[in-house]
């Protein structure tokens, strides 16, 4: 019989729906970073309010990086629901500390897809996360520094103001 | 109704139905209560998924009488499916039974093609 299922997609069904739902926790990523920027905005923190209106795009970016490939595989890449939302947060530390573990949540998910990649001997969209999982290198190293800097800085007197300014300059570097 | 060239090979059968691939056209022919319906590929994988997502739990619960039938009616088709618990119970069978053949032969020809040919 003719294998009319591999005619149309390379993808497998499991691979395809695991991408899917990385394509909604992407989507979410966006979304609470966008409410966070709101936040920051609101609470006169205006670093970091364009700090996190930048990761937000990075993150709708990263969505569109998933939904492109699964359709060029021959998948179908669905455009997600998004709720549950936050619109206030407790306080600018636990922001950044929520920042944080979204971006280990997200770690562990492509560990998982990795994973699953292995299993299902699917080496061509191993090598297509290989970009993520270098990336969250950068994302989780990022939100930790900022984190410290809670810490390193002191939240008391002008400390948060201080924190907020320097929020732009953290960076990573590799080398 | 399957064009005259259709070479159609049976995917699956059950009592209550079967389905079909036709390879001249690349599509599957699903036969359930008494007719015939074509889906192509992504469709029919997509309508296995639409049928497999019914909570058939609460149906059983539901007491009324909207809960009695379930209503399909798949895009690019003139199919409008009426099935009661059981059509959909006997459905879900036949349609895991053929995606189940459906990817068992994907996988033995791509083992046939990885096979170095000793001839
Ligand atoms: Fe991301
Ligand atoms: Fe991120």
């Amino acid at each position: 019989m003719k294998d009319l299922l591999r005619l149309k997609t390379s993808l497998n069904e499991e691979i395809e729906k695991l991408l899917n739902d990385q394509i909604k926790v992407e989507a979410h990523s966006s979304a609470i970073y966008l409410a966070m920027s709101s936040w920051c905005d609101n609470q006169g923190y205006d670093f970091s309010a364009g700090y996190f209106e930048k990761q937000s795009g990075e993150e709708r970016k990263h969505m569109l990086k998933l939904f492109k490939y699964i359709n060029d595989r021959g998948g179908k890449a669905i455009s997600p629901e998004i709720f549950n939302i936050p619109a206030d947060f407790e306080s600018f530390r636990s922001v950044f500390e929520q920042a944080l573990e979204q971006e280990m949540y997200v770690t562990q998910q492509f560990n998982n897809i990795a994973d699953q990649c292995f299993k299902q001997k699917d080496f061509v969209t191993f090598q297509f996360i290989q970009w993520f999982l270098q990336e969250q290198i950068e994302e989780e190293y990022v939100a930790r520094r900022i984190l410290e800097m809670f810490d390193v800085i002191g939240e008391e007197g002008t400390g948060r103001w201080e924190i907020d300014k320097h929020i732009p300059k953290v960076s990573y570097s590799a080398e | 109704m399957p064009c005259p060239f259709a070479k159609l090979e049976e995917v699956y059968q059950t009592q209550h139905g079967a389905v079909y691939q036709c390879s001249n056209q690349n599509c599957y022919w699903l036969d359930f209560a008494g007719d015939k319906t074509a889906f192509r590929v992504a469709d029919f994988l997509h309508f296995k998924k639409k049928v497999d997502s019914i909570d058939v739990a609460s149906l059983i619960i539901d007491s009324s009488r909207h809960a009695d039938y379930t209503i399909l009616m798949p895009f690019r088709s003139e199919r409008c499916f009426a099935l009661t618990l059981n059509d959909l119970l006997n459905l879900r069978e036949l349609l895991d039974g053929a995606r189940f053949m459906i990817e068992l032969n994907s996988v033995i020809k791509s083992c046939l093609k990885s096979t170095p040919s000793r001839a």
